[in-house]
């Protein structure tokens, strides 16, 4: 446990640093905005209504949608700008994290200027007037240090909930605190989870303290109170720059130690390092961990971006945001080629083979040999005494048995497709999160779970998969793939193809999934690598 | 010599006539009540004048200039005014209220420290009042601040709007003390817009008396409390019930 604090607490630094620049930067562009916004409605009165109910519609779309929505948005951006202006814009990490948040900060910022502007006495406006201040006068020296405690309090709304909002940036692709919070909740590191939330929770806990304190102190006009809270972010920004400097020196030493192996000519100049996309789920950390292993002992720059939403990671594939990562046949049939009726395996394979380069530029590097698959399992006993070994046998029984699905399976395709030409109809159907979806199955509050193939749970708790004799499931084989930036890393990974099996993925995912003796992604990646054969 | 006068002034609202058209001259020196119902277009008069409000039609001249030719803010910083509610900035103390327009003229400090501790005397404030924020001023401090701005930068003519509305008697007799006294010594043109005659009555040397938007009668204070019009008599029955009813306790 001390070990996974240990690893979880060296992450922060780099992150703490990412997270509070990217914070900063969202609200001062909101803030610009916000000021753009706050004055056309003092001019204009009528449109106060109009401008508030736009903003607030913005706020009522969850912040991981807006996240996900400016990725494709500025794709699009990127290849308009790219066939006029021959520039391209980076659609992932840092810009869609910055808009998107912005977005989301203006709310609290364009309603605290309008309310602060309201909140100015109709007598002392009149005042302002009737003494023969112009308009700009009595912005500047009446309604604006009025208005700043109301704004004060909005910009301190903005800056907690950015802050917080933040965390999502890693489906994004952005560095933030978030990296630690869904690695942890993939791989059921608390630890992860623990010290990621309270290093958000602390930063924002800091921030909304001294800007607190600014608040106070213009409501009372006291500047004691203003210089301690400006104090109190100065204090925050040196030791977050402190932070930042130190990483790029210890940086700088890395590279300066790495430079005896670029001399020896193993390493290619390539500008920019080897992006390694993985989604937000274990297997995915462990085989993101194993190709960026695999790349660096070829002697090449790489770096891993974790925690990809599953509907960003082939558009930035695509897009040459991410240059190569793991993706399944039966979501990329759907998801890149808009196929809605099943294929066999195999057929499969050929057309996402064929199409995939055609239509995205996409390369199918390597089929890894297992598939990661829908299917449904019950505990080994149960299903011999019930002598239920395929879906055929569990139709027949089906009607005295209960299910448990994780909760997007029954709006599934494929559980359409399992009641259609299975005929199943279960005594009960509930959804479960993961986790607790096999202790239902154990406990026995279900007697069959839906299941992914190559779950490390399915060894370990001794569960068997009901085989789909009727092929009524696709096939999720787990593919390579590599973008069209840097098509020749094919070659440098093709070696894996057909390498890995269900029972060695299932191992891996199991050292990370489990609860005790839980290894780092990195470390199953290591005994993934042993076990391989070239 | 004319101080004020409107040629033939309207104010047009949403296609309704709400003042004028009106014609009224006002001597340099005089200290002119305007009073009427709530409603009857005092304030809207009063605001043709430093151009808070722009007349319609007609004309509003001040020292023989129409107050439309200039620039607005330039014009009302060359004019005394005393807002409806004193209206004084929250946020500053009372010595930089009452050098706000000095500050918006480019005084040097010094001399708007003068100006503002000589007002202070003038008010009958006391000068450790300086430093203090209105929020901690009574009603009457405050007003009498509010005046104190109003004169800061020594202008010859003085707009109050409604001046004694939420004080009590013996304040509003402190600050009509106030009001009439600095109306002599800056050697002012003054208008008081009221809707209570009392004080009118007793302090000012001659009475407009509105109603719809136009001005109804126009006199001396004898003038109108002999006035037949029911408009006038209703402003002036309370005013004249209570000195009966004083007479009589004295007798």
């Amino acid at each position: 446990m001390r070990a996974q604090f240990a690893r979880a607490l060296e992450m922060v630094p780099e992150r703490l640093v990412a997270h509070l620049g990217l914070s900063v930067a969202a609200v001062a562009v909101a803030a610009l905005v916000a000021a753009g916004l706050v004055l056309v409605m003092a001019a204009w009165p009528r449109v106060r209504g109009l401008v508030l109910g736009v903003v607030g519609v913005v706020q009522t779309i969850p912040a991981l949608a807006l996240l996900a929505l400016f990725y494709p948005f500025l794709l699009a951006v990127s290849a308009v700008s790219e066939r006029y202006l021959g520039v391209s814009v980076p659609a992932l990490g840092f810009l869609p994290a910055l808009l998107a948040l912005a977005l989301y900060a203006l709310l609290p910022l364009v309603r605290g200027g309008a309310d602060g502007l309201g909140s100015v006495p109709a007598a002392t406006l009149d005042a302002a007037d009737g003494i023969g201040m112009t308009r700009g006068q009595r912005l500047r020296l009446v309604e604006l240090p009025l208005a700043a405690p109301i704004m004060m309090g909005g910009l301190r709304t903005a800056m907690v909930w950015t802050i917080g909002a933040a965390t999502l940036a890693t489906t994004v692709g952005q560095k933030s605190l978030g990296d630690l919070i869904f690695a942890g909740l993939q791989l059921q590191d608390w630890a992860l989870v623990l010290v990621g939330c309270a290093a958000a929770a602390g930063l924002a806990i800091w921030v909304d303290a001294a800007l607190g304190r600014i608040e106070a102190g213009l409501r009372g006009r006291r500047s004691g109170a203003v210089w301690l809270g400006v104090a109190a972010l100065v204090a925050l920004g040196v030791a977050v720059g402190g932070l930042s400097v130190g990483g790029l020196f210890l940086q700088g030493v890395g590279q300066a130690s790495g430079a005896g192996s670029a001399a020896s000519g193993r390493t290619e100049t390539v500008s920019k390092p080897v992006v390694v996309g993985a989604k937000n789920f274990g297997e995915q950390y462990v085989l993101a961990a194993l190709i960026a292993e695999r790349l660096r002992g070829q002697g090449l720059e790489v770096e891993v971006r974790a925690g990809l939403g599953s509907a960003v990671a082939f558009k930035a594939l695509a897009a040459g945001d991410v240059d190569i990562y793991v993706d399944y046949s039966g979501t990329l049939w759907g998801a890149a080629l808009g196929r809605t009726a099943p294929a066999p395996r195999g057929e499969m394979l050929d057309v996402l083979r064929r199409e995939l380069p055609a239509r995205h530029g996409v390369n199918v590097a390597a089929a890894l040999g297992f598939e990661n698959a829908y299917a449904l399992a019950m505990q080994r006993a149960r299903a011999r005494a019930l002598g239920i070994k395929s879906l055929d046998d569990l139709a027949r029984r089906a009607g005295a048995l209960r299910l448990a699905t994780d909760i997007e399976f029954q709006s599934r395709e494929e559980w359409a497709a399992l009641q259609r030409v299975y005929g199943l109809r279960f005594a009960g159907l509930e959804s479960y999160t993961p986790v607790l979806m096999v202790r239902a199955l154990t406990s026995g509050r279900a007697d069959v779970i839906t299941a992914f193939s190559s779950d490390g749970r399915i060894a370990a708790d001794n569960l068997v998969l009901l085989e789909d004799t009727r092929g009524a499931l696709p096939a999720y084989d787990a593919l390579l793939l590599v973008g069209p930036k840097r098509p020749w890393l094919a070659a440098r990974v093709a070696g894996l193809e057909g390498q890995i099996d269900v029972a060695m993925m299932r191992e891996a995912n199991w050292m990370v999934d489990r609860g005790e003796d839980k290894r780092t992604p990195e470390q199953a990646a290591a005994w993934l690598a042993d076990k391989l054969a070239y | 010599m004319v101080a004020i006068e409107f040629q033939a002034a309207q104010v047009v609202r949403g296609g309704r006539v709400i003042l004028g058209p009106l014609d009224l001259r006002v001597a340099v020196g005089g200290l002119v009540a305007v009073a009427g119902a709530s409603g009857a277009g005092k304030t809207t008069l009063l605001r043709l004048v430093n151009r808070m409000m722009a007349a319609d039609a007609g004309r509003v001249l001040v020292a023989g200039v129409d107050v439309a030719s200039g620039d607005g803010a330039a014009l009302r910083r060359g004019i005394g005014y005393a807002a409806q509610g004193v209206g004084l900035f929250p946020h500053w103390t009372v010595a930089e209220n009452i050098g706000a327009v000095p500050r918006l003229l480019g005084w040097g400090a010094g001399r708007t420290r003068e100006r503002v501790s000589a007002l202070l005397r003038m008010m009958e404030l006391p000068q450790a009042m300086a430093g203090r924020m209105p929020g901690a001023l009574s009603g009457g401090q405050a007003s009498r601040v509010g005046l104190a701005r109003a004169l800061a930068a020594g202008p010859k003519l003085l707009l109050l709007d409604e001046p004694f509305a939420a004080l009590d008697p013996e304040t509003r007799t402190g600050l009509a003390d106030r009001i009439e006294a600095m109306h002599r010594a800056e050697g002012l043109t003054t208008l008081i817009v009221t809707h209570d005659l009392a004080d009118a009555l007793t302090r000012a040397s001659r009475i407009v008396v509105m109603e719809a938007g136009l001005v109804v009668a126009d006199g001396t204070p004898a003038a109108i409390l002999a006035d037949a019009q029911p408009a006038v008599r209703a402003l002036v029955a309370s005013p004249l019930a209570l000195a009966r009813k004083l007479a009589a306790l004295q007798r």
